[in-house]
């Protein structure tokens, strides 16, 4: 890896220069936002449950597994405007390749491209960084070795050997890894790219945020309506946290510029490790899940925990369900029409059902509302593990695919659509 | 309905004035490109790309040339699955609401409000369009209607009314309304207005494909412009107003995209045989396109000068078009929406038409292929919905469980080992 003692320091302007780097590289992905999420994140979830009457949502709405009980009690009514960043349809399918491009440029900048090509580099990941760095790689003819964990997804173990890496498999706990990758750097002498625990990679994820914030500028000064009215920015923005490189990485771009930065976990069996880590004043290193947030089955490393553990920087960090980060798959899906994979949905999760959360942003930003980013880190899942999510009961399914009607009758003519 | 008589010609310049109209209740929808599909819809057999381990995407430089010419694509997605309700339909139904209110004026139209009969798309569209004018709407909808539509139609409206879902009894249910409220008819294809309204998507797809051929610098300055554009076809207003867009540009041609399944494909057969099919009755997936070709847009799409051709793709091909459209370009489409792809990369007829085409046109110009305009009809469908096309297949009782693994590998709840043991993965 690029010796960390000649990295640029981890501040806003280090990420500008990242950002100039890799934008060869990479798309400067849309900004998506949606009227029907706007109003649903709006409402308070008491009048969002189907037993409240007719509603936006016409879906139950799920909610904490710590509470009593009585949703009618989450009254919380922030009044929010969101602007999705989609990085889902960044290359790749997610965010990981601007960390990936910018770890290798730096690379090649420090060592020479020669000795980089003669050398290739390495790394372990279940999938995104995996494919990220294979892409990273062939895009300067550099040799990859990729240690994919037996657990990682079909299609993104496909997604990488598709870009020429020499994917190895190990065992998913992190001895067994890096057992594999010990052998792999002795065998080939290959440099270690890591997926998140690096200056290089946490100034390039942050470039997303550079990203985030101009456009929705751009955007509002065209189309204020889309914005909270006078507001012309962005208020917050809100990340799914894995690894930390991606949130680390947001918390340094937009440092000093007034925009609150939070953290989305899931909570399925401490997977909420920075969370928790966080109250306590401590890292948490071991973190073993599996919640269907596939990236963000790791604990916080511990350079973006530097970062994300200083007030100046993180606000805070929220988590959600398994129940609720489908119900927010569920709504970008068929709301936004944006296909993103579960870890991304994690984000808009904690706006829609983190009634801590809804709380504090009523709190803080009172009648007049706030223009919150959020971060669809990803798109790499398939059809079928969204069938998988999302079966039904026989008939329900029918009449969801329009085989059936009301009455259970199976007849069709000159339907017009 | 407004008089047809009174409407605006069927022409390019209607179809400018139709926008202005509606711009500001619509959406400008993107239009977004993909380098993955532009190679694989160049490649010899696109079905490869659909394996368990496909070929890279990086380039074109693998493709082989074999025998049967290969047509290359340069492929603009026009993105009206991120529409007003989901779907196209909102830029008819607006139009028509506006050009009722022009002729009739708002009070009386206020006084009778609007009916019409739709499966979904056209009904969330006209209860949206009569809400933000404060008119009343009474929509018809057959009770196989998907849940979704129905419910993402009574955010709008109170009045939504059941019939049976053949045209008889629909139209029973629909002259009852008129009788008793004197509401008048929005049909939801059939008529200058709507079709003019459905054709703002050709002009604004062919302005944002050259704002984005101009910033790419294209190698050949002399290239300007589309193709080809292709569009799904149901009762054929999209099509005949895009085809109307196009019916100046001699350079563009424009095909529509017909599901096969059960008849489906009514247009395309109506086409061969010089006579329109007036009856259509298809469970297609393609829920949005099973009805026949309205009688006037008929007449529109039966000039040569407007609309090049129409073919048809099966069911199969359908769901392999939407897979790609999910997986690769990371936006939701319905099965509706993605037949015009689905002609693209799997209709043997048609690549084989635009690559002798392409052959043709390689005297004057280095081969560069088509730049086509692919439209997205719509977005309007459910997880429920997918997770049915694409469960796992059952054969037989060990099948079912392999069948389940493999979902569960696809989720990375269980290793290639079968273990579920996992410490520290990072994404």
């Amino acid at each position: 890896m690029a010796d960390l003692s000649t990295c640029p320091p981890l501040t806003r302007a280090s990420v500008k220069v990242a950002h100039e780097r890799i934008k060869p590289y990479i798309h400067r992905t849309s900004i998506a936002t949606c009227e029907t999420l706007n109003q649903i994140a709006s409402t308070p979830q008491c009048e969002r449950c189907p037993n409240a009457g007719p509603n936006i949502a016409s879906e139950p709405a799920p909610h904490g597994h710590n509470v009593s009980g009585d949703v009618l009690s989450y009254t919380a009514a922030p009044k929010v405007r969101l602007f999705f960043k989609c990085e889902n349809q960044q290359r790749i399918g997610a965010f990981k390749a601007r960390g990936a491009f910018h770890a290798l440029g730096r690379l090649i900048e420090e060592e020479g491209i020669e000795n980089v090509r003669k050398k290739g580099v390495c790394t372990h990941s279940s999938g995104n960084h995996a494919q990220a760095l294979a892409l990273a790689a062939k895009t300067h003819n550099v040799p990859a070795h990729i240690v994919m964990p037996t657990i990682s997804t079909p299609s993104k173990i496909a997604g990488t050997k598709s870009h020429g890496a020499n994917v190895i498999f190990s065992g998913s706990t992190s001895d067994e890894r890096e057992a594999v990758i010990r052998e792999v750097i002795a065998n080939t002498g290959a440099t270690l790219v890591p997926p998140y625990d690096h200056p290089d990679i946490i100034l390039g994820a942050g470039t997303q945020a550079l990203e985030l914030e101009q456009q929705v500028e751009d955007l509002l000064a065209q189309q204020p309506d889309l914005g909270i009215r006078g507001r012309g920015k962005l208020d917050a923005v809100i990340a799914p946290i894995g690894g930390g490189g991606m949130l680390s990485g947001i918390c340094t771009a937009l440092h000093g510029t007034g925009v609150k930065v939070f953290g989305a976990e899931p909570s399925f069996d401490g997977a909420n490790d920075a969370e928790i880590g966080l109250k306590q004043g401590k890292r948490i290193e071991k973190v073993s899940t599996l919640t269907i947030a596939d990236g963000l089955r790791t604990s916080v490393g511990a350079i973006p925990w530097s970062i994300i553990s200083d007030k100046e920087k993180l606000d805070d960090i929220y988590s959600v369900t398994e129940e609720q980060i489908k119900a927010a798959l569920k709504l970008l899906m068929e709301r936004a029409k944006l296909f993103v994979e579960p870890s991304a949905a994690v984000s808009l999760a904690v706006v829609l059902y983190n009634e801590s959360f809804r709380q504090m942003v009523q709190r803080k930003a009172g009648e007049e509302g706030c223009n919150i980013g959020v971060v669809l880190s990803g798109g790499n899942t398939t059809m079928e593990a969204m069938a998988k999510l999302f079966a039904a009961p026989e008939e329900t399914e029918e009449r969801a695919e329009a085989k059936v009607g009301v009455n259970g009758e199976r007849k069709a003519e000159n339907v017009a659509g | 309905m407004a008089d047809p008589t009174t409407c605006p010609p069927l022409a390019p310049s209607s179809i400018a004035a139709a926008h202005v109209k509606i711009r500001p209740y619509i959406h400008r929808t993107p239009v977004i490109t993909s380098r993955s599909l532009d190679v694989i819809a160049s490649s010899r057999d696109p079905r490869v790309f659909l394996s368990e381990n496909p070929p890279p995407t990086l380039a074109s430089e693998d493709v082989e040339r074999s025998r049967t010419p290969t047509p290359r694509f340069r492929l603009f997605f026009k993105c009206e699955n991120f529409q007003k309700i989901g779907a196209f339909k909102a830029r008819g139904a607006f139009h028509a609401i506006a050009r009722l209110v022009e002729e009739m004026g708002i009070e009386e139209v206020r006084r009778r409000g609007v009916v019409t009969h739709s499966s979904g798309n056209h009904a969330q569209a006209l209860a949206l369009a009569a809400s933000t004018f404060q008119i009343p709407s009474y929509i018809v909808m057959p009770s196989i209607s998907t849940p979704s539509k129905i419910a993402g139609t009574r955010l709008y409206t109170s009045n939504v009314i059941f019939s049976g879902s053949t045209s008889q009894e629909r139209e029973a249910v629909v002259n009852e309304v008129i009788a008793d409220k004197d509401a008048i008819l929005v049909p939801p294809y059939d008529h200058p207005d709507i079709i003019l309204g459905q054709g703002t998507v050709g002009l604004e797809l062919e302005e944002q494909v050259d704002e984005i051929l101009q910033q790419q610098q294209a190698k050949n300055a002399s290239t300007t412009g589309l193709d080809a554009v292709i569009a799904p076809l149901g009762g054929g207003g999209l099509l005949s107003g895009v085809a109307t867009w196009f019916s100046d540009k001699a350079g563009t041609l424009v095909f529509g995209a017909e599901p096969s399944y059960q008849g489906g494909d009514d247009g395309r057969r109506g086409l061969a045989q010089g006579k329109r099919i007036e009856h259509v009755k298809t469970l297609t997936i393609a829920d949005g396109l099973r009805t026949p070709v309205g009688v006037t847009n008929w007449d529109v799409l039966c000039d040569k000068h407007k609309l090049e051709g129409v073919y048809a793709v099966s069911e199969e091909e359908i769901k392999m078009a939407m897979r790609l459209v999910f997986e690769r370009l990371k936006v939701v489409v319905e099965p509706s929406g993605c037949v015009g792809l689905a002609v693209v990369l799997f209709n043997r007829e048609f690549r084989a038409l635009c690559a002798s085409r392409q052959q043709m046109g390689m005297r004057e110009k280095e081969e560069e292929g088509w730049d086509v305009g692919i439209v997205f009809s719509g977005g309007n469908t459910t997880m429920k919905a997918i997770a049915k096309l694409f469960a796992e297949v059952e054969v037989d009782g060990d099948a079912g469980d392999e069948g389940s693994a493999n979902a569960e590998r696809e989720a990375g709840k269980i290793g290639m080992d079968g273990e579920r043991r996992v410490e520290d993965v990072a994404g």
